[in-house]
């Protein structure tokens, strides 16, 4: 104890110990629960986002200039992929068309309730990226929604190609997304996606559990033993555990082996999306629940 | 003057940062090379100016990264970027170190806050990779962006450093 004292009188000594004692402190309070992020927060994170979105997007495109120019090469084989899957696409659409309007028929003949008709009828919240976090433990992107836009947390957010995240936390004018390269199962800031199989809705289903930094691919768990799923499947969101909507595609299975208790199989998924040179994503609205239940 | 000079300056840095670095970094690489050069400025006036203020601008602008990009935890830049800048001043303040020297710090500077950052969280299992695997992933990687900044910005940073502590130790003459 005197020991201690001793050191403590000491100014450096002691001013490194009040600075540690807040450092815990911050700790404390940023782990803590909460809704909201508190006013001094949400006002440096918009005014800072003010100043940021001059910049991000000009760099893009002085960026996807020298792109283009790269890509000159591959762009008529793009072209022909492009044109084939035009035509199949227009085919698929006149089916679509034909099947939705059979579907509304029924709908209305089993007298759906106004809550069950609007359930899957998601918005989609184009947004643009501002700034992408410099931290590699911690990749959050800014977006420019913020809640006065309605972005909530806990919204999914895609890019053309796939599911890249959810928003952790809004402030007036900007929301902050957490990629799901961050998903952990011991992290409570993420939560486990329930997804299925594309093709296959009502016979998959498995749960993203974990993001393997190491070899930078998801790990799916809790598949059933007698689950057909193939290498090359396409893994979409099944929309059942509540948080995230359904069919938002996240990416295609890798290998699919025995877990660890061998009663399941767990499987690897690639990524669709990919987070560097992000621009415009989407962030994906569904309708209000609670509201429709009172 | 050059005080707000100095605290612009950073700023601007802090903004291109996050927004212009991510295109120059070639895709592919944008989770491996991390730009820290707040960092790297702090470091800087931790070796050419006061250690105070080193502690100040590291606090401040570290703080500011903790809450622009809050995902996790906060506080965790704001409090090594203010003790790292201020134990740099502490050890080197009245050397006057040359390029090389300085070069030296800031790289193992920049390993050092990079490790413990990943050590931090680890401990609150925010990560679960192992260490060896991280400081080839990004640490090492981003260390090569970082040193490159040093020797771009070394001459504009210690003339800004090198005379905004010469005009405040006038000013405490007078």
């Amino acid at each position: 104890m005197i020991e201690l004292l001793k050191l403590m009188r000491n100014k450096r000594m002691f001013m490194l110990m009040i600075g540690f004692i807040l450092f815990i402190a911050v700790i404390g309070y940023s782990l803590s629960d909460r809704k909201e992020l508190s006013w001094p927060e949400k006002f440096l994170k918009d005014s800072t986002a003010y100043v940021q979105q001059w910049f991000y997007k000009p760099a893009g495109y002085i960026a996807g200039f020298f792109e283009d120019i790269r890509n000159m090469k591959t762009i008529y084989e793009e072209n022909e992929q492009l044109r084939i899957t035009a035509a199949a696409y227009s085919r698929d659409k006149i089916k679509y068309n034909f099947i939705e309007k059979e579907n509304e028929r029924y709908k209305e003949e089993l007298r759906f309730t106004k809550q069950q008709e609007e359930m899957f009828n998601y918005k989609y919240l184009i947004a643009q990226v501002i700034a992408v976090s410099n931290d590699a433990n911690n990749r959050t992107l800014s977006i420019n929604l913020g809640s006065k836009n309605g972005i909530k947390p806990n919204m999914a957010v895609t890019t053309v190609k796939g599911l890249i995240g959810i928003v952790r936390s809004v402030t007036p004018f900007t929301a902050s997304v957490t990629p799901i390269t961050e998903l952990n199962e011991t992290s409570q800031s993420f939560n486990p996606v329930a997804v299925t199989i594309l093709g296959r809705v009502d016979e998959s289903f498995g749960i993203l559990s974990n993001y393997n930094k190491e070899t930078s691919r998801l790990v799916m768990t809790k598949i059933a033993e007698d689950d057909k799923m193939e290498f090359q499947d396409t893994v979409i969101t099944s929309g059942l555990g509540g948080v995230y909507p359904r069919g938002l595609v996240v990416g295609t299975v890798e290998n699919k082996q025995l877990g660890d208790f061998g009663l399941t199989y767990t499987a690897t998924v690639k990524l669709a999306a990919s987070f560097d040179h992000l621009t415009e994503v989407f962030v994906v609205s569904v309708p209000e629940l609670e509201e429709a239940e009172q | 003057m050059s005080m707000n000079r100095i605290v612009l300056l950073m700023f601007l840095v802090f903004i291109l940062e996050g927004t212009v670095m991510p295109w120059i970094i070639p895709a592919g690489f944008g989770h491996r090379i991390m730009p820290h050069f707040v960092f790297v400025i702090v470091i800087f006036s931790g070796l050419y100016s006061r250690r105070h203020l080193a502690l100040l601008l590291g606090v401040s602008f570290g703080m500011l990264q903790d809450i622009v990009y809050f995902g996790h935890l906060l506080g965790i830049n704001a409090f090594f970027m203010g003790l790292m800048g201020y134990f740099t001043g502490v050890l080197f303040e009245r050397r006057r170190s040359t390029i090389m020297m300085a070069i030296s710090v800031v790289g193992f500077a920049c390993i050092l806050y990079d490790s413990v950052i990943y050590f931090i969280y680890s401990v609150f299992r925010i990560t679960s990779e192992s260490y060896a695997w991280a400081l080839i992933d990004h640490i090492l990687p981003s260390l090569f962006l970082q040193l490159a900044f040093a020797l771009a910005c070394y001459v504009p940073v210690r003339k800004l450093f090198e005379g905004q502590s010469k005009a405040t130790a006038e000013n405490d003459e007078e």
